[in-house]
């Protein structure tokens, strides 16, 4: 077990941490648990792909194989994959969330709902792309550098640095931004929130595209490392929600510091012996969630329940 | 709407009631209901009816769903032997499915227990029988008693923390036990040495002829035993006392307060029905791995059990009937038209889509649901209809006191409709004309009408005695109470008779108007 | 005569129970009106009906001309933004506050139209000389207030918007006469201009002399009606 380790298990917990923190918030605003969140990764994973692979020789052939190209390269990665996240979001908006929003026995019928998308893309990405992985070009280069004594490689770095300023943006903008607020007092008090000329149905559409170009950014992300598939989503798809569960559901800064304690169990494991990594990760979710049933937020959500 | 000027009222029936159907029988006949032998449970349930309208006693069948069953399982075990072999096989893996879905909505229904680990707990027992078998040589009778106990066991560890974690948390905890198990099978090379799969699994369709048509029809009339007995261990457990007593502490936190308050473990009912399940799903798993003589870590993914849970879907969740139903359209698309490859799955999800955001409780439940719907709607359009002091809506009806009111609102509403159109300006010139003295039909209905109204504010002409001997007339109005004077209604003062009449007439046509 | 408010019939409740029985209201320009009745008997129900958040099954409601009404029974709730974007402003019965927003956040939530938004630092300003003691406690979170600071920072959400309808339910609920006659006084001394006033109250004494008209509430119809009151 060397130190690499941190790198590798801050990587992850970033990645995790982006799709929890989705899944957290999506539940607590608007009431849904979104199950089509792994099928959002795999299909902006594609189109991430899909667009990497047209202007990857038009780049290239005006810049060369300069720093300006990587960036250019990396940015059209990127914007892709949030476009097409906040694509599948705005489809979730109006399959999952429009229709049934305020009929009888809405979350159970919204999660179904959510899996019934989730299986339908998985297959038509089968359909369409066939069952073969696809690479994505890296945006950072390969290479390793040193940071206090601990080797990190180029990806790690970029990971987890554009994770956290992304998460340090959207914080922000929840705190102080007026839609934020607005979103916020949607999750605190919905009746409030209603008199005060906040509509559900009108919020909810920036909640399911952020959420989603969340996913998009962490598909071309973890997408530097593991291949793009149609079912590369299911299992981000399941550690999301088990860490969006161990942070408490709604609980957003638990949400992170869940995916770091998942990220790094997940390193640690990995080093010792690959195949019991998922196995150590549920004991570990079912023995916190035993010990405290309401996460780690361990307060009571406000709203919902 | 279409205005119908005939004699006949329309009757706005409020409260539509299905249509049912009804036998008269022979007089003798008429109490006569056949039991099962050696007990006092009925067959069906009749219902003996007074038929107010022809003055006879009549039968009749309270509740079809026994007929329905009948038909479609009977369906099934008559047309599938003479199908194809593969649409045999299709038809038995429907039945062993169905039973699966209908000992899961055991769980997730009257339970009310979110668990996932179905195929879990079947794929574990299935393994641990047919290891079992291969590796001990136990003979396959045992294998179901093995499974069943495997089933208990592994049940009973799911069941502990299902109280303690809330429904989504144990739902997740359940899908993940699925995956582990997967994964742990495949790693245990001592259990299964080709990648995971045991084969070679004696089982109750002898081994010549396993893939002969006769194995075949074996191996369906088996599951469809199975199917069965899984509908008798539902009738069982849901209809009888456990079923019973979950039924007051399901879907709300308060009626969970209520039957805790009423002294109803419903807890440990919930745990036991859980573990009773998960004994049957047991057995399942060892009769899966007999009915393929194989056993393989397929049986653990997520897709099937997905699939599974669309079959509840769109079934109706809850229900055994919509277990079985959306078993059989998710089988028959999923293995039927296996020729448009992913696409079908595609389409049992879009399916799923449909029923889950338009039919509320699945397909089983959409008459029930269109029913409330159209009921939602006729009481709309008739609280549109509803004026005031007119016909009164039942929610109002039961506040008052004396019901004969209602039946006077009712006709003084239609009798002043009738009048209403009855006053033209021919009517009026008529009476100034001649306010006593023959008058036409019309007048005199209108004139009976306010000269029957009730004294409260009833117009009147009081005479006033002038010096000069001539008398005026004023209008009053009469209070209606013992003690209070009449009212002056204005200051005119009519010298005519006739004038005063007149007068009066035309205020109470105004009034009739306004109402 | 400018009605800014005319309900016609209104019969409303929850599912199968009926709690107002054909209501007939109508409201006048500048007019303040109390609703006084005992608990249970449609005080809150009708001004949760007016602002659409709970269901009808019968009636109108013309608002400022407008009908907001409508036969179909959505889901309660589903419309009340958009019904109270056009110029309602609402202060509910147990304050309906956001525990984990501060009070001065609080006020930006009540400024929803542009014109509100675009002044809010004069209105916020305006509103913590009212509120005095609200000042202080501009940052603090609100789910940490007390009863009556909670009832003046939902008061003054409410009044961040100038709207042309302000319903206010039971503002002196849950909380001491020393406390509620602060808030009173500066309900009472809000200049009105064009807009009306609805306030839900248990206590008549409180009401008298401030409303021009006073009307009963019973079991779900209005009974009684009277203009300045004056009760010793």
């Amino acid at each position: 077990m060397d130190i690499s380790i941190i790198a590798y298990a801050l990587n992850l917990a970033s990645i995790y941490a982006l799709m929890a923190i989705s899944i957290s918030m999506i539940w607590s605003s608007i009431g849904m648990i979104n199950m089509s969140h792994g099928a959002t990764f795999a299909v902006s994973g594609y189109s991430a792909w899909y667009f990497s692979v047209i202007f990857k020789p038009i780049i290239f052939s005006f810049f060369g194989k300069t720093l300006l190209a990587q960036i250019l390269m990396g940015s059209v990665l990127i914007g892709s994959a949030m476009l097409a996240g906040a694509l599948c979001g705005l489809v979730i908006y109006f399959l999952a969330f429009l229709p049934i929003h305020d009929k009888p026995n809405y979350p159970v019928r919204s999660l179904i709902i959510t899996l019934g998308i989730n299986i339908a893309s998985i297959q038509l990405l089968l359909y369409f792309f066939g069952a073969r992985n696809k690479g994505l070009p890296k945006i950072f280069g390969f290479g390793r550098f040193e940071i206090f004594n601990i080797p990190i490689r180029y990806d790690q770095a970029g990971t987890i640095i554009s994770t956290s300023i992304i998460l340090l943006i959207m914080l922000i903008w929840l705190r102080h931004s007026r839609m934020g607020i607005e979103i916020r007092a949607m999750m605190q008090n919905p009746e409030g929130a209603a008199y005060s000329g906040i509509s559900r149905r009108i919020t909810a559409i920036p909640v399911l595209m952020i959420t989603g170009s969340l996913a998009g950014i962490s598909a071309a992300l973890l997408s530097q490392t593991i291949f793009v598939s149609p079912t590369s989503g299911s299992i981000p798809l399941i550690k999301g929600l088990t860490i969006a569960l161990l942070g408490g559901l709604g609980n957003v800064p638990g949400a992170m510091i869940g995916a770091i304690l998942v990220g790094f169990l997940e390193a640690i494991v990995g080093s010792i012996q690959q195949r019991y990594v998922m196995f150590a990760t549920f004991i570990f979710i079912i023995t916190i969630l035993i010990i405290r049933p309401r996460g780690i937020g361990g307060l009571l959500d406000n709203t919902r329940e | 709407m279409i205005t119908r000027e005939n004699k006949n009222p329309i009757l706005y029936k409020v409260g539509r009631k299905h249509h049912e159907y009804r036998i008269a029988p022979k007089i003798n006949k008429i109490w006569d209901r056949k039991r099962f032998p050696f007990t006092r449970r009925h067959f069906l349930k009749w219902r003996g009816i007074y038929n107010l309208k022809s003055l006879k006693r009549e039968r009749m069948l309270s509740d079809k769903l026994p007929l329905w069953w009948l038909l479609g399982l009977g369906f099934v075990l008559i047309t599938t032997p003479f199908l194809s072999n593969q649409l045999i096989g299709v038809s038995s893996i429907f039945c062993v499915y169905a039973t699966i879905n209908i000992l899961w909505t055991l769980i997730i229904g009257t339970a009310g227990i979110f668990s996932f680990a179905t195929l879990a707990v079947v794929g574990v027992a299935g393994y641990i029988s047919a290891a079992a078998n291969v590796y001990f040589d136990v003979p396959w009778p045992f294998m179901f008693i093995i499974g069943t106990f495997v089933g208990l066991v592994f049940g009973s560890i799911l069941a502990a923390p299902s109280t303690r974690l809330d429904g989504l948390y144990y739902a997740l905890l359940t899908i993940g036990v699925a995956e582990i198990c997967r994964v742990f099978v495949v790693q245990l090379r001592v259990l299964a040495p080709q990648n995971g799969s045991i084969t070679k699994v004696d089982s109750f369709i002898p081994n010549e002829l396993f893939l002969q048509r006769e194995g075949i029809l074996i191996g369906f009339f088996a599951s469809f035993v199975l199917l069965l007995l899984a509908l008798l261990v539902w009738r069982l457990i849901n209809s009888e006392r456990l079923g019973l007593l979950l039924r007051t502490a399901k879907t709300s936190r308060e009626n969970e307060a209520f039957a805790e308050a009423i002294g109803i473990d419903f807890r440990k009912a919930r745990l036991v029905v859980f573990i009773i399940s998960s004994a049957a799903l047991g057995f399942v798993g060892a009769f899966y791995a007999m009915y393929f003589k194989s056993i393989s870590p397929s049986v653990f993914s997520l897709d099937q059990l997905l699939i599974l849970f669309a079959m509840m879907v769109i079934g109706g969740l809850g229900r055994a009937d919509g277990a079985v139903v959306g078993a059989a359209i998710v089988t028959f698309i999923d293995k039927g038209l296996i020729e448009l490859g992913p696409l079908r799955i595609i389409l049992i999800a879009v399916i799923m889509l449909v029923v889950t955001i338009f039919a509320r409780e699945g397909l089983t439940g959409a008459r029930k649901q269109f029913r409330s719907f159209r009921k939602r709607k006729s009481g709309e359009r008739r609280a549109l209809r509803t004026e005031k002091n007119g016909e009164v809506m039942p929610e109002e009806a039961t506040e008052i006191l004396d019901k004969q009111e209602i039946y006077f609102r009712k006709f003084n509403k239609r009798l002043r409709d009738k009048l209403k159109k009855l006053i033209t300006p021919e009517l009026i010139e008529e009476h100034k004309n001649a306010p006593t003295g023959n008058h036409s039909d019309s007048l005199a209905r209108v004139l009976n009408f306010f000269r029957r109204a009730e004294t409260a504010d009833k117009y009147a002409l009081k005479k006033i005695y002038k010096e000069d001997s001539n008398s005026v007339y004023q209008v009053i109005a009469f209070s209606g109470v013992k003690t209070h004077p009449p009212r002056i209604v204005d200051d005119k003062e009519y010298s005519k008779l006739s004038e005063a009449l007149h007068a009066v007439f035309v205020l109470r046509v105004n009034d009739l108007l306004e109402s | 005569m400018d009605k800014i408010l005319e309900i016609h019939k209104l019969s409303a409740g929850y599912g199968p129970l009926r709690v107002l029985h054909e209501i007939d209201l109508s409201l006048n320009k500048g007019e303040r009106i109390g609703l006084v009745g005992l608990n249970g008997h449609g005080k809150t129900t009708l001004i949760r009906a007016i602002t659409h958040m709970t269901e009808w099954q019968q009636g109108s409601i013309k608002f400022d001309g407008i009908e907001i009404g409508g036969n179909r029974s959505f889901g309660a709730g589903r419309r009340t933004a958009s019904i109270v974007r056009k110029g309602i402003s609402v202060a509910p019965q147990g304050d309906a506050i956001f525990p984990g927003l501060t009070v001065r956040q609080h006020l930006h939530c009540g400024a929803f139209s542009k014109t509100a938004w675009n002044e809010k630092e004069n209105r916020i300003n305006k509103i913590f000389e009212i509120f005095t003691p609200l000042k202080k406690l501009e940052h603090v979170l609100v789910g940490k207030l007390s009863g009556g600071e909670r009832r003046m920072v939902s008061i003054g959400r409410m009044l961040m918007e100038e709207a042309k309808l302000y319903l206010i339910d039971e503002p002196t609920l849950g909380l001491a006469p020393k406390i509620y006659s602060s808030l009173l006084n500066a309900i009472w001394s809000l200049n009105l201009k064009n807009s009306s006033m609805i306030i839900a109250e248990q206590n008549v004494g409180l009401l008298s002399k401030n409303v021009d008209r006073l009307i009963g509430i019973y079991a779900g119809k209005l009974r009684g009606e009277v203009g300045h009151v004056e009760l010793k």
